[in-house]
């Protein structure tokens, strides 16, 4: 058997068995291994390239990354500063037609701009605004799809996980990816109040809430109380992606400054004593090692790919085949969402960016809009049944039995709709992304 | 988190943590715990030596020497200590969507396939084990270090001591679970014949 010929059976092998059930870097570390050693016919081979992985692939200063802006991340989920910007939000948008949406929106937007893991925002939210909304008579469906939507955010307005991930992967700067999703977040967030207000306008029996026309029930806010909320999150934001965009700061640097900005914050709010410490630690161990162990799979898998000529031969047969380049993004883009609706964002971005890279690499596309383009994908899935993440969290978040994981997958669907939209507009113009490098 | 685990999958169920240790004693289950721990303190360490570093430089134009040697050998070490810790929470990426439904309509399959998968995990460990074993030993006779000498050097046998170690646990791990699916089918048969 040929190369290509292992690395098409070994790629069906892997994608069957994560279907299956099966612990995801297993898969990618034991495919991979079985695929060196039937290449080449050799175990031995196949051992050494497996032990060379394990002790260098996740040798390196910048994996550092992941677990500071996870320890961020988490701290400042327990600060409460989720419950702060939505003050602040519907305190601005409260007023307008589906202003709560728009301001859960806003609130999330922000949110994301000190978080980095889209599962944060979604518990966080559920909580914080679907009471509020319920309260004030959206229907359920419309309350916890916007949560749903808005949470996406997280993932690509910096700093972001997903991103930290595919920068690793890609060897890019995770530096230029940061500064690179904040504009493509920006309209994201814009297109879902511009989705909002239409949904309130034109279905008003779909979206529901009644509009505080009244003032004593609009939400009090001093200048005081607003500079005293807004002003930590404005500081961290600074820090941390000011510190990369000016050069002062590694992005490994920033996450140990944000990580640190975060506990002196939850600290000064009193939100933390040491057993909620140790949990944030223990919590950010997790990720980090779950994350990393998928990075560990997906670089042996990459390596096995590269052995066996697999990725070369697709990019010759489609310069072959007169194969274009939007044709290709397409097919991406596609793959990506089917694959959503059952796999985590990381898994697919690990089974297909070692296939597609060293095309699009031959191809001189740009990695860092790429990188977009894939987080954006990627984040349908989180909204797509049977399995779409955000909706599970939210479901659970919510302990309430009236409002089912239909609901939130359909009250979700508009908000999936506009992401698609988006998405097409960031391929489209490819300068949303890179205008701020 | 970024993950798609959750937490009561069938294979690592949240609420059997704990149960078969009893307070005090030693077992294995407090073994991982102690390891989880320390990977923990480690990351607490990352947090505080980078700062120090970015601290000492901007204020007492002394930054400390060999922060990205340590970040590195730390980073792999946190993985391997924390991994089995995460296998046995439930935290380890599976896609469960599928399965989940195998499980609940025909039990004994469902359980076959996990202890078919808990296997496969072992068997993957404790092949890394001995693919890293070989480099441990050579760290460790010949006293390899990383850094620049004169500057900042830190030993690399700690840290392919503590993947081996780490294989060691999440191997364990696998094969407890494993363990467990099998006993699954049988009292499962027991319980309907």
């Amino acid at each position: 058997m040929s190369g290509i010929e292992i690395g098409l059976i070994s790629l069906a092998a892997m994608v069957i068995l994560i279907y299956a059930g099966m612990y995801v870097p297993v898969v990618l570390a034991l495919v991979s291994f079985v695929s060196v050693w039937v290449m080449r016919g050799d175990i031995h081979l196949a051992v050494k390239l497996l032990g060379l992985a394990t002790e260098n692939s996740l040798s390196s200063y910048l994996f550092g990354v992941v677990p500071l802006f996870v320890l961020m991340g988490l701290l400042v989920n327990v600060s409460e500063i989720g419950k702060d910007t939505f003050e602040i939000a519907d305190w601005a948008f409260g007023r307008l037609k589906g202003g709560l949406g728009i301001a859960t929106v806003a609130a999330n937007a922000v949110f994301a701009s000190i978080t980095g893991i889209s599962i944060a925002s979604a518990a966080v939210f559920t909580k914080v605004a679907v009471p509020e909304m319920l309260r004030f008579g959206y229907t359920p469906r419309f309350a916890v799809g916007v949560v749903a939507g808005s949470s996406v955010l997280g993932m690509l307005i910096p700093p972001s996980l997903l991103l930290i991930v595919y920068g690793l992967l890609a060897d890019i700067s995770i530096g230029d990816l940061f500064i690179a999703g904040i504009v493509p977040g920006a309209v994201l967030a814009l297109a879902y109040a511009v989705g909002i207000v239409f949904m309130a306008v034109r279905y008003p029996d779909q979206v529901g809430g009644t509009v505080r026309a009244d003032e004593s029930a609009r939400p009090s806010m001093t200048i005081k109380g607003f500079v005293a909320k807004i002003s930590p999150i404005v500081i961290l934001v600074i820090v941390v992606l000011g510190g990369i965009y000016g050069g002062v700061f590694t992005p490994t640097e920033a996450g140990a400054a944000g990580a640190l900005g975060a506990l002196i914050l939850a600290l000064a709010k009193r939100r933390l004593d040491w057993r909620t410490f140790w949990q944030v630690l223990v919590e950010t161990g997790h990720v980090t090692a779950s994350v990393l162990l998928l990075v560990l799979g997906a670089t042996m898998y990459s390596r096995m790919l590269a052995l066996s000529g697999l990725p070369a031969f697709f990019g010759q047969w489609m310069a072959g085949a007169g194969f274009e380049f939007h044709w290709l993004i397409a097919i991406f883009v596609i793959t990506v969402i089917l694959m959503g609706t059952v796999l985590d964002s990381i898994s697919i971005m690990l089974v297909l960016l070692p296939l597609i890279f060293p095309i699009l690499i031959g191809m001189e596309v740009n990695l860092v809009w790429f990188g977009i383009v894939t987080i954006v994908a990627v984040e349908i899935g989180l909204l797509t049944p049977p399995f779409g993440l955000a909706v599970y969290i939210i479901k659970s978040t919510l302990d309430d039995g009236r409002i089912t994981l239909m609901d939130i997958f359909a009250g979700a669907f508009p908000f999936a709709v506009i992401m698609l939209l988006v998405l097409v507009l960031i391929i489209a113009v490819p300068s949303l992304s890179l205008m701020l490098l | 988190m970024a993950d798609g685990s959750s937490p009561d999958s069938p294979f690592s169920d949240p609420k059997n943590i704990g149960r078969e240790e009893p307070v005090g004693r030693f077992s294995f289950g407090r073994l991982i715990e102690l390891s989880n721990s320390a990977g923990t303190i480690l990351i607490l360490a990352l947090l505080v030596l980078i700062n120090t570093d970015i601290g000492g430089r901007a204020f007492f134009n002394s930054p400390v020497s060999g922060v990205p040697e340590m970040v590195r050998l730390s980073i792999v070490a946190i993985v391997f200590l924390q991994a089995a810790h995460t296998l046995k929470v439930g935290r380890l990426t599976r896609a469960e969507i599928i399965i989940d439904r195998v499980v609940a309509k025909w039990p004994r399959l469902g359980g076959g396939l996990g202890a078919l998968y808990n296997l496969t995990g072992a068997a993957l460990f404790t092949v890394i084990l001995f693919a890293v074993y070989p480099s441990f030993i050579l760290a460790w006779n010949d006293d390899l270090f990383i850094g620049a000498e004169g500057d900042f050097t830190a030993p690399t046998w700690p840290t392919k001591l503590i993947i081996l170690i780490g294989c060691v646990l999440v191997a364990i791990q696998f094969l407890i679970f494993a363990w467990r699916e099998v006993r699954k089918i049988f009292n499962g048969s027991a319980g309907n014949g």
